[in-house]
């Protein structure tokens, strides 16, 4: 995929939008309200001419903004279209709020479904859905090459969505490639960093450290002082420590839902056991247990020195803990009521991490095993400074019993061969940043107001026509109910007239302008022109050489180069710049079925008369 | 500063919107509208308005065409345009037209003709007296930014 909008300076400015929608009422309004977001809106009244666009620009649009009802071709056939062929995120608008047809566009796969009339503030939320997409798909494309891809490609990055976003693309489009992956922290201004090994001793003085601050006052920075490990930064520890938080909180989830399952004996033993197996059952879902892990827990069990192949089991149960699902599904998978969680994990992880305490009831956690911390009674913090090579080992020890006692011959080794797949020297990298970007928001949130009640009563009061209405007129409660951005209805309402939406379009254009590679799309406005019948006369021949335009007075007005150096001749010709400047204007007089899109792909002069840089658009 | 005449006509567009507001022919939608207009695009509302009764009038052609048939059968049709013509009437805050556009869909859905054919009469109505009044509002604006135009020169003499 090329250059998406989110490589461009702030998304979700500049981010690409195609709406199509038959009437060209809304097509306008939502297209001014796109240029408003500083998006790169363009506007198709016909599902048609918008699969045709779609098809020959590939990789050209973000997000397809389509009405349900259209004449030529259903919403949801257009929306199965665009989700089999180009995959992008499809949002549904119509009036129709019936919960069946809101039904249909999520069970189409619809992002959203808009109620209309659309409202900026749902338009302005639609960047979710690209960014949501677009990391789901990371995650899976990682998912599909092997481990090690995805420990070294899942990068944790604890930055805001945007430059996590366009790190994870970069790392998608090199996917392949597996050299040049870097761990990017929580500062991506820093272009290549080393890699960090959450070795097993290191993980431990971070356990430590951590137990020491106690969990809800650890922060990184005293966590990296206590640590004292030359050459790690508090960026490491910090996306470490969100890794882990998250990875405690999934933990306590889990915890409560197999409580039923084990019964423990609050002593200490008894505890940790159950703790750890539930730990571990979380973990090692799908029998992940190297022979190398089996071993030392049949080490440990019988009080043999821990030998060097613990650090190995242990690394393994932290990447476990780290990765997102068991995805090779082993054998007892049904077994492991955290298979439901763990599929879940990704999914549930807040976009900004700085911000989110994750709530891990951990009173009484002892860190070294990472147990849920409702049934350890007796385990203090802290008192499990136990290695957390033998708490895993036990752990293991103890699930591999359970786990798998119908299939235990000599050793449970041999049942899990075939699952293995450790890689002792893998690194464990606090694993996917693509976690880390998903936003909680909901997804298929019906965008209206519920409060509606449509029991149908018309107020009619206030008409003073020939009415001779009968009671069989339904009726219908109107929108008093709405609780849009409801000013006051005295209000003075401002009538064109704010300056910062200038300054927003003089600097997001620029960047654009920066950023973007030309032949891609134009946002389309529609625009008379009051004023300069002239300018409009010498842009008509642009206009012609692409016979798509319809209408007449069509302007094209590049952007980047001209509007820099011309910026005083666009002001009076009130075009307004998104994206990347091309507006196509049009004088709404005909049929509304047009498409109207230009394809401009070289930056053009015009010659307009000169005017006053007050409302320069750049 | 505005002129006089300026202040005057400001002072009527507003009470034109207020009493439009209040009389349920515009609602909020209207306002979002009118927050879409700024300097880059000054003539937004006028616009999207026009574009609107353009529309409309189409369907309202269409519809009465189609009720009007002898043998009218097609109430999905009328549904499609109903549709639409709630679609782009909310989209711009035409109260009054939406809910007239509700009750004639529902009309449809029974397959009730009579209610239809009523439903259309009261909605030819409703947006006959929102164009008027839309209309006259534009012409005040028009005359309003006249007379602030017209000051401006005069400030520099």
């Amino acid at each position: 995929m090329e250059q998406s909008s989110m490589n461009s300076g702030e998304f979700p400015a500049g981010l690409r939008v195609l709406v199509v929608d038959d009437d060209v009422t809304t097509l306008k309004i939502i297209e001014r309200m796109s240029v408003r977001c500083h998006y790169c809106v363009t506007t198709c009244s016909e599902a048609t001419a918008a699969l045709k666009i779609l098809r020959e620009r590939k990789g050209c649009f973000d997000v397809v903004l389509s009405d349900v009802h259209m004449p030529d071709m259903d919403g949801y056939k257009l929306l199965e279209h665009v989700g089999l062929e180009m995959d992008l995120p499809v949002i549904m608008m119509s009036v129709d709020d019936r919960t069946s047809t809101v039904m249909k566009g999520i069970r189409h796969g619809a992002c959203d479904y808009f109620i209309k009339p659309v409202r900026l503030e749902e338009l302005r939320n639609i960047w979710q859905h690209v960014a949501r997409k677009f990391l789901n798909e990371s995650k899976e494309h990682d998912n599909s090459s092997s481990r090690e891809d995805n420990d070294r490609n899942n990068i944790s990055s604890a930055a805001g969505a945007t430059k996590g976003i366009v790190k994870e693309q970069k790392k998608r489009s090199n996917l392949k490639d597996e050299e040049d992956v870097e761990l990017e922290n929580d500062d991506p201004s820093t272009s290549k960093k080393p890699r960090v090994v959450w070795s097993v001793e290191l993980h431990q003085q971070f356990v430590s450290a951590v137990n020491q601050l106690g969990l809800d006052k650890a922060v990184p920075k005293k966590i990296l002082e206590l640590m004292n490990v030359p050459g790690l930064t508090r960026e490491n520890v910090a996306s470490h420590l969100q890794k882990f938080r998250l990875y405690l909180k999934r933990l306590s989830g889990v915890a409560q839902q197999q409580n039923e399952m084990l019964n423990t004996v609050p002593g200490t033993i008894e505890s940790k056991l159950a703790a750890a197996e539930r730990y571990i059952q979380t973990v090692a879902a799908s029998g992940y247990v190297s022979p190398e892990t089996l071993a030392a827990l049949h080490a440990e069990l019988l009080g043999h020195p821990v030998t060097n192949i613990v650090p190995t089991v242990d690394r393994t149960t932290l990447m476990q803990a780290f990765e997102q699902e068991p995805k090779h599904s082993g054998a007892d998978d049904h077994d492991v009521a955290s298979g439901q969680p763990l599929a879940k994990y990704p999914s549930n992880i807040v976009n900004n991490f700085p911000q989110s305490i994750l709530k891990v009831d951990n009173s009484s956690l002892g860190y070294g095993a990472w147990p849920p911390s409702d049934t350890l009674g007796s385990v203090s913090r802290g008192s499990l400074g136990v290695p957390n090579n033998n708490m895993v080992i036990d752990i293991l020890q103890h699930h591999q019993k359970h786990q798998h006692q119908q299939k235990q011959q000599k050793s449970p080794i041999h049942d899990q061969n075939q699952s293995i797949n450790v890689q002792p020297s893998c690194l464990v990298v606090p694993a996917q940043s693509s976690d880390t970007f998903q936003e909680v928001k909901s997804v298929a949130s019906v965008n209206k107001d519920c409060s509606f009640s449509r029991n149908a009563i018309i107020d009619y009061s206030q008409q003073s026509q020939k009415s001779n209405i009968s009671s069989s007129t339904s009726q219908y409660l109107g929108r008093d109910t709405k609780s849009t951005s409801i000013s006051p209805l005295m209000s003075s309402f401002s009538v064109g007239s704010s300056n910062s939406n200038i300054q927003q379009i003089q600097n997001s254009t620029s960047t654009f302008g920066a950023a973007r590679p030309l032949p891609s799309l134009l946002p389309m406005t529609f625009r008379q022109v009051p004023y300069d019948i002239k300018s409009s006369d010498s842009l008509d021949q642009v206009c012609l050489r692409n016979p798509r335009f319809v209408g007449k007075g069509n302007h094209i007005s590049s952007f980047e180069n001209e509007i820099e150096s011309s910026a005083s001749d666009f002001s009076h010709m009130k075009v307004f710049v998104a994206c990347n400047g091309n507006t196509v204007k049009e004088e709404p007089k005909e049929e509304p079925n047009f498409i109207r899109y230009s394809n401009v792909n070289h930056p053009v002069l015009y010659n307009y008369p000169s005017h006053d840089h007050s409302s320069a658009s750049t | 500063m505005l002129g006089f005449g300026a202040d005057l006509l400001w002072a009527d567009m507003n009470r034109l919107l207020a009493f439009l507001f209040h009389q349920g022919v515009l609602d909020e939608q209207f306002l979002q509208l009118q927050q879409l207009q700024d300097h880059t695009s000054p003539n937004f509302v006028s616009e999207v308005v026009n574009i609107y009764f353009h529309e409309s009038e189409k369907l309202l052609n269409n519809l009465r065409s189609l009720l009007m048939e002898r043998e009218f059968s097609d109430y999905k049709k009328i549904e499609i345009h109903l549709n639409q013509f709630i679609g782009s009437s909310s989209s711009i805050g035409a109260k009054r037209v939406t809910s007239v556009c509700i009750a004639f869909r529902a009309a449809s859905e029974q397959d009730n003709r009579a209610g239809c054919l009523r439903a259309l009469e009261m909605l030819e109505h409703e947006y006959c007296y929102l164009k008027n009044k839309l209309h006259e509002l534009f012409q005040i604006e028009q005359q309003r930014a006249l007379a602030a135009g017209v000051r401006y020169p005069m400030q520099h003499q």
